[in-house]
């Protein structure tokens, strides 16, 4: 299987906080990936490093075996890398179908728009069924009509899952999908990412919530410190070393030392 | 009074054309456009100057809107790396720099004189301009930016704008190209702020740099404001309204024994007085912007 996804010894530091510290890991295509590590581990700077909206110091990020580090965030999504945020923010003066359609970003030219040929109004079509499809897919149907802003932080979420589907794209980085979604809903949404990775997208997430990194994630990545700790199935997470002591810190005389702090 | 009407209906769609334009960038793509007058000033001086050479007034128009079409390019390229309110100043300074470029360059300009004698586009039989071919024109280019408007920020590239506006990062990550989406919303206002420019020159038959001081440009925001930041058919209510009020201070005037010394100042006050009412009572503006259920 090909590697979709590949970071090679990346550095990134915030003035003198070092981040990131000669991180590795690579993702193959279709594969769904667990991001997992303490709070303040660097998780958030990986997705945002890959996707170009925080550069990094040295190393190398590799999507579809092309680097993309140094490039711009559009650039990148141009090759077909979406990403959502862990705090997502959405317009107030947009409802939640519009903000959907808005993620469809073929074509949206002065002179199309202005002139909404043939091809423009076909496209304007399939991306309105997209769209009801999307917000079907993710429950928000009842809430489409709704500015955007107004929905629950966990609707957001779904919202921003809808957002990066909207172009089909090869390799999806979430981030917390699961923080804030009302529990009833998350068999709905394992269920949802598996039927995302069924047409072939690869995923990346980042999640605290064990069960369903166990439930959805075919392999996992711990980071600590700006490192791989562990790159293992989710089922050796419990009894993984390393994993154990990234959360709970080293065991001395039987009692662990709290170094990082248990999400 | 027919012709005073027609007057005030006149200047009602040429400003109505400016608030279009205005909104175009300020409602739609959240650009703080504070130097928006130099749009309409690079316009007007297009049109009186190549007027003044011979040439026919579609070619002022229309080296008016690719004159003002370049300036709208430049403004935004500038703003590419600042956040909005440094660009709102940076606009103001732009336009003050072309205001002053026009009341210095006597020998383009015509300095603090202005250019008149800008010919009228109708001229009835006994050979005055002829106000309502004139009117009709203002109307049908309202009508035409109406539509162009409308349709720009429903579609694709309106939704992109709109996006942009609200949630920068998102519109990024999800492909949008922050910049020239800018460029693009910044330069189609310029040019039809420009026509609306032309037209003030023709109708007015003078241009001179009065015509580009900020205050304009706080008069046109006035507009959209209390029409409605971000809702077109709003902003065509809102030009109407303003300068509906403008135009019956004179006769408050007569009516309330007020001098004509302080009637400007009425008016102004006036206006400044309906503008906090309607932020008090109506902070989107008489008619707020759609959040649009279905396009």
């Amino acid at each position: 299987m090909s590697t979709m996804l590949r970071l090679q010894d990346v550095h990134k530091s915030f003035g003198g906080n070092s981040v990131l510290t000669g991180l590795n890991f690579h993702v193959r295509t279709g594969e769904i990936v667990g991001l997992l590590g303490p709070n303040g581990c660097g998780k958030s700077t990986v997705l945002n490093a890959i996707t170009g909206y925080c550069p990094i110091d040295q190393g190398l990020i590799e999507v579809g075996g092309q680097p993309v580090n140094g490039l711009s965030s559009h650039q990148i999504a141009a090759k077909g890398v979406r990403r959502t945020f862990q705090l997502p923010s959405m317009p107030t003066r947009m409802t939640v179908r519009e903000v959907v359609m808005a993620a469809s970003t073929r074509s949206h030219g002065l002179f199309s728009t202005l002139c909404r040929f043939g091809a423009t109004r076909s496209l304007e079509h399939e991306t309105r069924e997209r769209a009801h499809r999307l917000l079907e897919e993710l429950l928000l149907t009842k809430v489409a009509y709704l500015p955007a802003a107004s929905i629950s932080g966990g609707q957001k979420k779904l919202l921003g899952i809808a957002c990066a589907m909207m172009e089909q794209p090869a390799l999806l980085l979430l981030d917390e999908p699961m923080a804030g979604v009302h529990p009833n809903l998350r068999s709905e949404l394992v269920t949802t990412l598996r039927r995302i990775n069924g047409q072939g997208i690869t995923l990346v997430i980042i999640e605290h919530d064990m069960h369903f990194i166990s439930e959805t994630c075919s392999r996992c990545i711990v980071l600590d410190k700006g490192k791989t700790v562990a790159d293992c199935l989710p089922s050796e997470l419990e009894t993984h070393e390393s994993v154990v002591e990234a959360y709970l810190g080293k065991k001395s005389g039987g009692q662990y030392q709290v170094a990082g702090v248990i999400a | 009074m027919y012709s005073f009407l027609l007057h005030v209906a006149t200047l009602s769609c040429i400003y109505a054309l400016f608030g279009l334009a205005l909104n175009l960038q300020a409602g739609f793509a959240g650009l703080l456009n504070f130097g928006f007058v130099a749009f309409a000033g690079v316009g007007a001086y297009a049109s009186a100057i190549t007027s003044s050479h011979g040439y026919p007034a579609p070619i002022g128009i229309l080296f008016g809107v690719v004159a003002a079409m370049v300036v709208g390019f430049f403004m935004a390229r500038l703003g590419r790396n600042l956040a909005s309110d440094y660009w709102a100043i940076a606009t103001l300074a732009v336009a003050e720099l072309i205001r002053t470029v026009a009341l210095n360059e006597n020998w383009l300009t015509g300095g603090a004189q202005g250019i008149s004698g800008v010919p009228a586009l109708f001229r009835s039989a006994s050979g005055v301009q002829n106000d309502p071919a004139f009117f009709l024109l203002a109307l049908a280019m309202v009508a035409i930016a109406l539509f162009a408007c409308v349709r720009l920020s429903r579609g694709r590239f309106g939704r992109a704008i709109r996006l942009m506006r609200e949630e920068p990062a998102l519109a990024t990550s999800l492909g949008y190209q922050l910049v020239p989406l800018k460029v693009k919303a910044t330069v189609t206002s310029a040019a039809i702020a420009s026509v609306g420019g032309s037209l003030l020159a023709h109708y007015m038959s003078f241009v001179g740099p009065d015509y580009m001081l900020a205050s304009e440009t706080f008069v046109i925001w006035t507009m959209v404001m209390i029409g409605g930041l971000g809702n077109n058919f709003g902003v065509v209510l809102g030009a109407l309204l303003v300068e509906a009020i403008y135009s019956a201070v004179p006769f408050a005037k007569d009516y309330l024994n007020i001098s004509s010394d302080i009637a400007g100042a009425v008016r102004l006050g006036t206006i400044g007085v309906v503008l906090l009412g309607c932020l008090l009572v109506r902070p989107g503006g008489l008619l707020p912007e759609k959040i649009r259920s279905a396009t």
